[in-house]
């Protein structure tokens, strides 16, 4: 598994196509692929953080629910946005959305292979 | 010796700098400078999971939200240690805790010079800090005066220090690092 971070619109899809081309329906967008519909190879899984809140918000468990799913799919490419470096949100939920993001993103990075943090679409190898 | 440890939230910089100030403090007293004033049950919950996490690592606390150059006074050993977290509470302490808000400035040159004698009376000094800049908000202008004095004080204290780390999914990623002799390199 591999983890690709980094801000908003910094071209992490592309930075991670370029190196590694990927069919456009292994590619999903905020959400995790269902089971039964998983295509063979690899699989990126792209907006990571927006399947995160999504699940947070559905009441879901996505710590448990990532770490299921990367045993299934080892050869994964995660991306996810950074989204911790701001003013604490006054919002309940907000501040959670942050915080779980953060650790599930920290678990993630100890398991990958690889962690590549984009900036202005180039890529700067951390792990 | 100094340095300043910088993350965003749930980016694991606490867990590192425990470990750093582990490393340094081999054999010394260790202290733990907390800054954070409880309000409400969500930072109780904060503050105990961070209890849970220093627990067992020999750590004394000294509870001081403002006037972090006070510490000195409860600490008597000059080859102690101290790990200071968070800035972002104490610069949120010293700006909105009085009765008429700090100003950048003001605030800014307090901490400045707290932080200047801490270092002085301290043979490490580890200071966790907050990234609060990227998120790309515009908030009201005591929030922005805020984030200009963080800003500020940020850029002040990795002057000052020896090693300047910045910590992004628990990944150390080192910014600065003239503290050669130590032999400890991330």
């Amino acid at each position: 598994m591999k983890l690709i971070i980094g801000g908003y619109a910094q071209g992490k899809l592309q930075y991670v196509l370029r190196k590694d081309p990927v069919e456009a329906e292994k590619i999903w967008d905020g959400q995790l692929p269902e089971n039964g519909n998983v295509a063979e190879g690899k699989i990126i899984l792209h907006h990571f953080h927006n399947w995160v809140k999504k699940r947070l918000a559905e009441g879901g468990c996505p710590e448990k629910e990532i770490l299921e799913f990367i045993q299934i799919h080892p050869d994964c490419i995660i991306i996810s946005d950074e989204i911790g470096n701001g003013i604490v949100p006054v919002d309940v939920f907000e501040r959670e959305y942050r915080e779980r993001t953060g650790r599930i993103l920290i678990e993630l990075a100890e398991k990958a292979e690889e962690v590549e943090r984009v900036i202005c679409g180039i890529g700067q190898r951390i792990k | 010796m100094m340095t300043l440890i910088i993350g965003g939230s749930g980016s694991g910089k606490s867990a590192f700098a425990e470990n750093c100030i582990g490393l340094l403090a081999e054999g010394k007293k260790k202290y733990y400078l907390a800054t954070m004033q409880v309000f409400d049950k969500e930072g109780e919950k904060k503050i105990e999971r961070h209890r849970r996490l220093r627990s067992g690592k020999g750590f004394l606390t000294i509870e001081q939200p403002t006037a972090i150059e006070k510490a000195l006074t409860k600490i008597s050993e000059k080859d102690s240690c101290a790990l200071l977290e968070c800035m972002s509470n104490l610069v949120a302490n010293e700006m909105f805790s009085g009765e008429i808000p700090g100003t950048e400035a003001e605030v800014t040159e307090r901490i400045a010079a707290g932080i200047s004698r801490l270092k002085e009376g301290l043979e490490h000094l580890v200071i966790v800090s907050n990234n609060v800049f990227e998120d790309g908000r515009q908030y009201d202008e005591s929030t922005m005066e805020y984030i200009r004095a963080m800003g500020k004080i940020n850029e002040l204290l990795a002057g000052m220090a020896d090693r300047v780390v910045e910590v992004v999914v628990g990944i150390p990623i080192t910014v600065k690092d003239n503290s050669s002799g130590t032999g400890r390199k991330e």
